[in-house]
């Protein structure tokens, strides 16, 4: 089950199944894999301030 | 029974922010310009305060001072962000293709969707204050839509009137929540019934109420939840004239 992310200062997604290859992250990836030190490609925000979130589209 | 939580108006985060330094790209304006913030939920650099609240996530109380200070174009993804404009006046440019100049009564509703971007600035010489509230959608990646209103705290006083809900008069939003506001005399009691798996933030611009019995003052805030049962209400008691209040509806 892929789970989505959405950043707390912008609301950028980021989704597992999706992944953001154009940023090198294959689909696929897990939340944990990334690394602890990744900021939103948007607006900087820490990967800590993202809230896992069951929204569908 | 019903739990409450209060946030007195001094305990929120504060932050100041200017356009010189490390803001220089988000914040707009002269380097005397100023930005005061404060949040009643977790936003940027405070996080040592609550998360959010049902599907609220931010509550920012702001002051622009004059002459260009504001937000430089900056993105925004699936958040619906509702302004309200207390003093002054705000220029919102947005990338659905708005731009919008919204005075003292006015509000707005903007909802990010698939992504824009979207400026806000006080270009005038007075200072703007505004509330903004960010709320989490109902769905992922809509086409954004901007919609806006007025409250006229003449025609609509000592009543809850409804700014933002799926419901007649209001703007809509893609979520099961809804945005009131309150202008009333002193004395005026009301009652608004919280649905279940519902709660109410309510939140004081001015003058005093007691909220369910708990005296609240200018920017104190208050989230109420509701037990589930059919008959979940809030009592509201406006105890000063010019008492204007917002109150959130959510689904928690």
């Amino acid at each position: 089950m892929y789970k989505r992310y959405l950043c707390l200062g912008c609301g950028f997604l980021y989704d597992e199944a999706l992944g953001l290859p154009e940023h090198g992250i294959a689909a696929g990836t897990r939340w944990a894999e990334i690394p602890s030190d990744w900021v939103c490609p948007d607006c900087g925000t820490p990967k800590a301030l993202f809230e896992m979130v069951e929204i569908a589209y | 029974m019903s739990e409450s939580f209060v946030l007195r108006g001094e305990d929120r985060g504060h932050t100041r922010l200017v356009s010189t330094g490390l803001n220089a790209s988000y914040v707009a304006g002269h380097p005397d310009g100023v930005i005061t913030r404060h949040s009643s939920f977790n936003f940027h650099e405070y996080q040592s305060g609550r998360a959010g609240f049902g599907k609220i996530r931010v509550l920012g109380d702001e002051v622009f001072t004059g002459n260009g200070t504001g937000y430089n174009m900056h993105p925004h993804h699936n958040f619906i962000i509702m302004a309200v404009v207390l003093q002054g006046t705000l220029t919102h440019i947005n990338t659905i293709g708005k731009i919008d100049v919204l005075s003292a009564g006015d509000y707005y509703s903007f909802s990010a969707g698939s992504g824009g971007k979207h400026s806000e600035l006080n270009i005038e010489p007075e200072d703007l204050r505004v509330i903004y509230i960010w709320v989490l959608p109902d769905r992922l990646a809509t086409p954004p839509s901007y919609h806006r209103g007025h409250f006229d705290a003449a025609m609509h006083a000592n009543r809850l009137h409804c700014l933002v809900g799926n419901r007649e008069g209001a703007l809509p939003i893609r979520q099961d929540l809804a945005l009131h506001r309150l202008a009333s005399t002193a004395g005026r009691r009301y009652t608004y019934r919280i649905g279940p798996r519902h709660g109410a933030y309510l939140f004081m611009l001015e003058g005093a109420a007691e909220i369910d019995g708990i005296p609240l003052g200018r920017r104190d805030g208050i989230g109420v939840t509701g037990d589930g049962g059919a008959s979940d209400q809030v009592g509201i008691t406006a105890t000063a004239d010019g008492t204007d209040l917002l109150l959130v509806d959510t689904v928690l």
